[in-house]
């Protein structure tokens, strides 16, 4: 029912656009990209191959060498020289756009869509870092949780364990100490090595003895927002797409993989001239009657693991199952 | 919705299932088993369809799909299970239902008992194996397989104290997301080059040459072995066995915990790749460390990728049917 009062109000003079767009876009989500900051860069050129190697030369017996002054010489050592190898590949995806969304859409949909293809090569590569580190370590199942499944969910003897076996091995660690301030309820944290977690298993990262969380720490400058918590020599950085593989517990519950490392552990290889390409396909390139243009994004990676004495890592499963 | 026809092939059926790895996603995929098609009344699948997640509510299921069964007419209906699975991402646990062990042998090659339709070659991950927990976790290729059963050639059992009496496995993807990825250690002997048993057969992921570094936990026996790097110096793929340059006489015996220490005893031995020594032999004229097949860091199992169940009710067809297949994608 309307009534005629002499009043021109909305129910006779409607807007004459009845939607306008907000002063900004909202956030398109991305996950915490945790699996290539703690990784060595290298770089391959062109033009000569397809797999990189990586050489290092490892270190000589410290056996015997004492003369004995008969004049008789130490036997020689023939050094070593492990080589890591690393095939290069390369991923790309594309977004075609008619025209008509580019004619109606009130914004530069070209500039928005080139802003997700970046987004989408940046999170592509975190995954083929985190596959890497999923499918090429050795990693140990915690034993020292409650729940009664094997693995068992993390404890501070679980990850002390991973600390001797990288000491053991003379890994280096990663990060350097934070000192402590006299800020109440924060303690210094030591240098650490790293470790990627699933955000599934933050409830239980909280109750591991001696935890210190990333808000106890003595400064807030230079933390990464990806960083959960720093437990005996590991701060722990997690991402809800670290790595899981569901119902291969003892019980048939989800196991979560958390690579520990330190220096030179790991390295990302990225090629000369196409580290990261974005491109751009005209109209009348795409289409015979210039109605779709095309946005690429392209970019080659190889990745490995360059010393496994220097990673490790445990298998966990939540407290509650999951 | 326009289709671009992404790829297509065909192959000689070995009633397996098939993977088909496709170039790009696929939106749409047709098999025909065209030695069906040209029998009279074979009252088996002749031509299957797979619908992909853009066609939403009208997507076919995992492990589904429309097959038509030629009787005397055709008869088009869906399948409730071995059809199609669509694999997208890595690393991989095909899309399978769990499937239930009734028995594992204590036995050196342990034998499973399980109704099943596994292949030989196959890698199946073993978890809630009562009776023999010490295994619960990790992963084996299986031979000699009948639909009652098949043989771990890589669990030498005799020494357990009890055999599995229940238990689930599930398929899992032969290689892992990245190659050459860690195995799992079932065996290791005291040697002056020790002689390292592993969950599958290791020559499909590691040539002679390689090196290996092993991580063993105390509860394992060996654990001197813990953090040694040992190079490959032989392999059998008839024993899932490799020869490392790693004197073992010293150590202490390889062992695996009893399955009533699970869940607190450290688990599992396994060992990973740790580079290569390249070398050339003069004498011989052998180079080891340029296998570029097997020896670089680089994708295992590419995604996506169609998983096609085998038999005569499946998109795969049965031993010696030939298939032709086609793969779609829309065109925006």
């Amino acid at each position: 029912m309307s009534f005629s009062t002499g009043i021109t109000g909305i129910q006779n003079m409607a807007p004459e656009l009845p939607v306008q767009a907000s002063e900004d876009l909202l956030s398109t989500p991305m996950f915490n990209l945790i699996h290539s900051f703690g990784v060595d860069l290298h770089h391959a050129e062109s033009y000569i191959g397809k797999t990189t190697r990586m050489s290092r030369f490892e270190r000589l017996s410290t056996d015997g060498g004492q003369l004995d002054g008969t004049g008789i010489d130490p036997a020689s050592e023939v050094p070593v020289r492990s080589d890591v190898d690393a095939t290069m590949e390369i991923y790309a995806k594309s977004i075609i756009t008619n025209e008509q969304v580019i004619l109606y859409e009130n914004s530069k949909t070209l500039t928005k869509f080139t802003a997700l293809l970046g987004q989408w090569l940046r999170e592509k590569e975190d995954l083929l870092m985190r596959d890497l580190f999923s499918s090429s370590v050795s990693y140990i199942n915690a034993t020292g949780g409650l729940n009664g499944d094997q693995p068992s969910n993390i404890s501070l003897n679980d990850v002390n364990n991973i600390e001797n076996i990288l000491l053991g091995n003379d890994a280096r660690s990663m990060l350097t100490n934070l000192e402590a301030t006299l800020k109440f309820a924060t303690g210094g944290v030591r240098d650490a090595f790293i470790a990627l977690a699933n955000t599934n298993l933050c409830a239980d990262l909280q109750k591991v003895q001696g935890v210190l969380l990333k808000s106890a720490y003595p400064t807030q400058e230079g933390i990464r927002p990806e960083e959960y918590c720093s437990i005996s020599r590991f701060r722990f950085f997690v991402s809800s797409k670290a790595a899981k593989t569901p119902g291969i517990s003892m019980r048939g519950n989800t196991v979560y993989t958390i690579p520990m490392y330190g220096l030179e552990a790991a390295a990302k290889i990225e090629q000369n001239n196409y580290t990261a390409v974005i491109g751009y396909r005209p109209p009348w390139v795409v289409s015979s009657v210039a109605q779709n243009s095309q946005l690429y994004a392209k970019f080659a990676i190889a990745r490995a693991i360059t010393n496994q004495n220097w990673i490790s890592g445990l298998n966990v499963t939540t407290f509650q199952p999951s | 919705m326009a289709f671009t026809i992404l790829t297509g092939d065909t192959f000689t059926s070995t009633g397996a299932g098939v993977k088909i790895p496709l170039p790009s996603s696929a939106d749409y995929m047709e098999v025909f088993n065209i030695t069906n098609l040209a029998a009279s009344n074979p009252n088996e699948v002749t031509i299957s369809r797979w619908f992909g997640p853009k066609f939403g509510l009208g997507a076919s299921a995992p492990d589904g799909g429309i097959k038509t069964v030629k009787t005397t007419s055709d008869l088009t209906s869906t399948y409730s299970s071995g059809g199609f699975t669509y694999v997208r991402t890595a690393p991989v646990v095909e899309a399978q239902s769990a499937n239930a062990i009734t028995g594992i042998t204590a036995a050196s090659p342990a034998v499973v008992s399980q109704t099943n339709t596994y292949s030989d070659g196959d890698i199946l991950q073993f978890y809630s194996t009562t009776g023999m927990l010490q295994i619960a976790g990790m992963n084996f290729q299986i031979s000699s397989t009948s639909g009652s059963g098949y043989t771990l050639i890589g669990l030498r059992a005799a020494g357990f104290a009890a055999p599995a009496t229940a238990g689930y496995t599930r398929r899992i993807s032969k290689y892992a997301a990245v190659d050459p990825q860690f195995l799992y250690i079932t065996e290791i002997t005291q040697a002056t080059q020790a002689v390292v048993r592993t969950s599958v057969d290791p020559t499909q992921y590691y040539v002679v040459g390689m090196k290996v570094h092993f991580s063993i936990p105390y509860s394992m026996g060996m654990y001197q072995m813990s953090g040694l790097t040992g190079k490959i110096v032989a392999m059998s793929a008839a024993n899932y066995t490799m020869t490392v340059d790693i004197d073992t006489t010293a150590f202490t015996a390889f062992a695996f915990p009893a399955s009533t220490s699970s869940p607190t005893a450290q688990l599992f031995a396994t060992l990973s790749p740790a580079g290569a020594s390249t070398q050339f032999n003069p004498v011989t004229n052998v180079q080891t460390g340029y296998d570029f097949q097997y020896q670089p860091f680089r994708t295992g199992q590419f995604t996506p990728y169609m998983y096609l169940s085998g038999g005569s009710q499946s998109p795969a067809g049965a031993a010696s049917d030939q298939i032709n297949w086609i793969a779609y994608k829309l065109e925006n």
